[in-house]
């Protein structure tokens, strides 16, 4: 009796909470969806259309099948430049073992996290026109001609994708490299077999699962880049994000756009399915190995030859990627004290931002944006935090499994259930939400309700993947004794599941609310009246080429992100995976 | 002081029958073993006794009460599950505490238990250190303090030696010993090790199909195992399976048996086959290693089986077993004892010999 009556609280919470889930995203997420199916789909006004003729006509368009090979196309180079640095530095950063290596790999990450717009004010003010790079560059060799143009060209476009994605790469291969099966190795020149066919026979299939996931993981972020190419890539060169973006809301051309948001859904759908299926290799590959690479102190004397080279060569890789990666950061914060006109002082980008007046350009005091930008990344990561704790509940409430477990239906259901907005880019999760609410009083009056949940969407899947990579991590077998021992459910939640996973609820936080802080395209989309943020102001100031405005809210970004990066650094490791 | 009874006990995973039918009794304040390989459904057992897994059908009685219906928070059975499961981010004293303090009790209650299993336990040092502090062994006494402290009425103890080294297992094992003996708690422990089953148990009971097929004090099993099956689960030395037999009834009676070291053709002397043959047992010390001369004398009755001497290991004062390697279908190994110590000295490895089976002594399973 009293077991039943445990079993029933026990299903009406599982009840509750997937009531919850799906509401949610049932509102927010499906329904704008079929709304955007519908616009695909909707009948052209010719008598023998179907429902397919417009889907089929946009698709097929000429300058639409352009820009969708250019998306595929700039993703994929970068892609190979990105594993080309990526995967020595990785390797070097594996290997040797010098003071601030930790630091620095860190702060190498930091342009993962670093908001879009933030890195695109970095790539003008270093790389642009008017750019550090190339001011000195003319300088030196009295010419008027650039070294370096970034607008309107593919160049501009990649060096700034590989920019950013450069430490997913470095991130994701330095565990393949610790996890790397060494005794095998050694066995193997035991065994009088040459280097290049250990390579090729032992360390590269033990590689290969970890670079083709790093890899798919940067080809997807290229893919549906927003920001960069939007500024960059002026209309010559647009991705499917931007096209789609340029087709709603400079075209109204909704049923076009809708059938190119669709395309891109099932090509990112495809693209994180065969993600997911190395990433889960790689994981397989994983565990339970302690017989990698173990990093060893650098050291030159008495060492041969080639060791020395080798060592050159990944040092110079690495300083270079360290230099291509800092500059940027280090442009922005410089260039937020270097007074834009004569007679202004150098805190003047500082002063600007805490006021309230208001500024034409913006539309909007900078303060406001400023407050904007905060309290929407706050309730984002509130509301975040809650549906990524609830999705973790509900896939593990029920903790009394025998060993060969396999997962229920509910649990395969809900894995693909947030498959879904981890495949749809922030540009269409925000014409879903758009198309859907914009004759409604929540877009007219409230849009800040619909950023607010563009953030939330955008920021689930990271935040639910740090938690239930650290609940996965709890023995079944440590709450099943709880059980035991007396403990109720809730009991053992407050007492051993929360005090284990509470890092990584930290950690799936700030991440979130750093995600929320510079948030551009899905913000960009929606956004009305009062309620832009930092990242919008950045960009609108961009076009102005005004810079020490932008620079400032830009370093304000920066250091928010840095410190919140430092601090999950702190507790725990980052799931920079999707 | 507590009996459990467990009453045709089933439970599927994946259609498949783990628990089938199963059928056991503990006495009050006795210790059994449940005997069993690797994936026989012994962990499933003591699973559903704690609660964690349901099963199908069948009762788990405590005392004549059926406690299928409660939920494990509910059971009062202590449960040690394998592998030194201890909750990483607590004190040694708040894994100890945890349960009392799930059940609300006083303070003075919990530190008056607590003073108590810590002597029993002999974990005093280790109370304000964390788990990742100490040994694999302090953590199984850490383990067994925490199930213990609530008194529970039934202790479940699954593979406690196993992950531990050697030298801290005998003692563990003794020391689970005393304090099941001191505290008269009703214990099942789980192994697929019979030197711990010899060890540690008032009875053994052999697991297998999903049912606990022979049970009874380690000695009884030892002498007189059900099957061939059963044998093997209690180590015992020089069994070999029977694939084929049949029973030649004139005479006295003679049974010829295929086995995996060959064909015997066992006399009855007038007994009757009572149950199916699987597999035989020969006792190591009615082998005999023969020269070639005395083989012609042989008696009859007996049989020979030619093989390659493998190991010569000293067992006991003067006692010797010789493992020697037998050729057939199969390679398989029998052990030889002797005291000989002059035909231990002119053996070799790898040297050619001739076994002498005597078939009389042959146990047939």
């Amino acid at each position: 009796m009293e077991r039943s009556i445990d079993k029933h609280v026990e299903k009406l919470v599982m009840i509750i909470a997937l009531i919850a889930l799906f509401s949610f995203l049932l509102s927010f997420f499906y329904l704008p969806l079929i709304k955007i199916l519908s616009f695909a789909f909707q009948k052209g006004d010719s008598s023998d259309a179907t429902v397919f003729s417009v889907f089929w006509s946009t698709i097929t368009q000429s300058s639409n099948m352009r820009f969708l090979a250019f998306s595929f196309n700039q993703a994929f180079i970068s892609t190979i430049i990105c594993l080309s640095f990526g995967i020595p530095v990785s390797y070097f950063f594996a290997k040797y073992k010098f003071r601030g290596k930790d630091l620095v790999l860190n702060l190498l990450t930091v342009p993962f996290v670093l908001p879009p717009i933030v890195v695109l004010l970095g790539f003008v003010i270093t790389y642009g026109e008017n750019g550090w790079l190339n001011i000195i560059w003319k300088a030196i060799f009295q010419t008027d001609r650039s070294l370096f143009n970034i607008f309107g060209t593919v160049e501009g476009i990649i060096a700034a994708h590989v920019f950013y994605n450069l430490s997913v790469i470095i991130r994701l291969m330095i565990p393949a490299w610790m996890n790397l099966d060494y005794e095998q190795v050694e066995v193997s020149k035991t065994l009088g077999v040459k280097n290049l066919t250990i390579f090729r026979k032992i360390v590269f299939p033990q590689l290969i699962n970890f670079i083709v996931s790093a890899a798919l993981l940067v080809f997807i972020y290229c893919f549906n880049s927003f920001a960069i190419v939007l500024y960059l890539g002026e209309v010559k060169y647009q991705t499917l994000e931007v096209r789609i973006y340029k087709l709603i809301k400079n075209s109204l051309k909704f049923t076009e756009g809708s059938s190119l948001a669709l395309i891109q859904i099932l090509i990112n759908t495809l693209i994180i399915i065969i993600y997911l299926f190395f990433e889960n290799r790689t994981r397989q590959m994983a565990r339970g190995k302690e017989k990698g690479i173990k990093p060893k102190p650098i050291k030159l004397r008495n060492t041969p030859l080639m060791e020395k080279l080798s060592f050159l060569f990944l040092s110079m890789i690495t300083l270079f990627v360290m230099f291509f990666s800092f500059s940027p950061m280090i442009a922005v914060i410089i260039e937020s004290f270097i007074p834009f006109t004569k007679g202004i002082s150098p805190l003047w980008g500082y002063i600007t931002l805490l006021s309230s007046e208001y500024m034409a350009i913006l539309g909007n005091s900078p303060f406001r944006m400023l407050i904007n930008t905060i309290l929407f990344s706050f309730s984002a990561t509130v509301i975040t935090l809650f549906f990524s704790l609830l999705i973790v509940l509900i896939l593990r409430i029920k903790y009394n499994k025998i060993r060969n477990y396999k997962h229920s239906i509910v649990e395969n259901f809900i894995s693909y259930v947030i498959i879904l907005p981890m495949a749809t880019s922030s540009i269409t999760l925000a014409l879903g939400l758009f198309l859907k609410y914009r004759t409604t009083e929540v877009y007219l009056n409230y849009v800040w309700v619909l950023i607010i949940l563009s953030h939330v969407l955008i920021s689930i899947p990271f935040a639910t993947r740090s938690i239930l990579a650290a609940y996965n991590r709890i023995d079944v077998e440590m709450l099943n004794v709880a059980s035991t021992l007396g403990a109720s459910r809730l009991f053992i939640f407050k007492k051993i599941e929360f005090p284990l996973i509470v890092k990584s609820l930290i950690v799936g936080g700030i991440f979130s609310f750093a995600i929320s802080l510079g948030e551009f395209g899905a913000t960009n989309f929606l956004v009305r009246g009062n309620f832009g943020t930092l990242s919008i102001a950045i960009y609108k100031l961009i076009i102005s080429q005004t810079i020490q405005l932008p620079a400032t809210m830009a370093s304000i970004l920066i250091i928010l992100t840095v410190i919140s990066f430092l601090v999950i650094q702190k507790l725990g490791d980052i799931e920079l995976k999707v | 002081m507590t009996k459990l009874e467990i009453k045709d006990l089933s439970m599927r995973y994946q259609r498949k029958y783990i628990l089938d039918n199963l059928n056991l009794e503990v006495e009050s304040g006795e210790l059994v073993v449940i005997l069993g390989e690797s994936g026989c459904g012994k962990t499933s057992l003591l699973k559903v006794i704690a609660g964690i897994l349901e099963h199908e059908t069948g009762q788990i009685l405590v005392d004549g009460n059926d406690i299928s219906h409660l939920s494990p928070q509910k059971r009062n059975i202590g449960y040690v599950p394998q592998g030194q499961i201890l909750f990483p981010h607590m004190k040694i004293k708040d894994n100890v505490t945890f349960g009392l303090k799930a059940k609300k009790l006083s303070k003075d209650l919990i530190n008056e238990k607590l003073d108590w299993i810590v002597k029993l336990t002999e974990i005093k040092d280790l109370l304000e250190r964390y788990p990742y502090e100490i040994s694999g062994g302090q953590k199984q006494r850490v383990a067994l303090a925490r199930s213990m402290v609530s008194n529970p009425k039934i202790l479940l103890l699954d593979e406690p030696l196993s992950s531990i080294d050697a030298s801290g297992r005998e003692s563990l094992a003794l020391t689970i010993r005393r304090i099941q003996k001191e505290t008269e708690t009703t214990t099942l422990y789980v192994t697929h090790n019979q030197e711990e089953a010899r060890l540690i148990g008032d009875r053994v009971a052999i697991m297998y199909d999903g049912k606990i097929q022979q049970i009874g004090k380690i000695i009884d099993v030892d002498r007189n195992p059900l099957n061939f099956l059963t044998a093997k689960i209690m180590g015992s030395l020089n069994v070999f399976p029977v694939s084929f037999y049949s029973i030649n009834k004139e005479n006295d009676g003679l049974v010829i048996l295929d086995t995996t070291i060959g064909q015997m053709r066992i006399p009855l002397s007038g007994s009757k086959i009572k149950k199916k043959i699987t597999g035989i047992k020969i006792p190591p010390s009615e082998v005999k290693i023969i020269t070639l001369q005395k083989s012609k004398n042989k008696k009859q009755e007996n049989i020979v089986q030619k093989g390659l001497v493998k190991s010569v290991i000293e067992i006991g004062k003067n006692l010797f077993r010789i493992v020697v390697e037998i050729q057939g279908e199969n390679i398989e190994y029998l052990k030889v004892d002797t005291e000989d110590k002059e035909l231990v000295k002119s053996l070799k490895a790898n040297q050619n010999v001739t076994l002498e089976i005597s078939l009389e002594k042959v146990i047939l399973l």
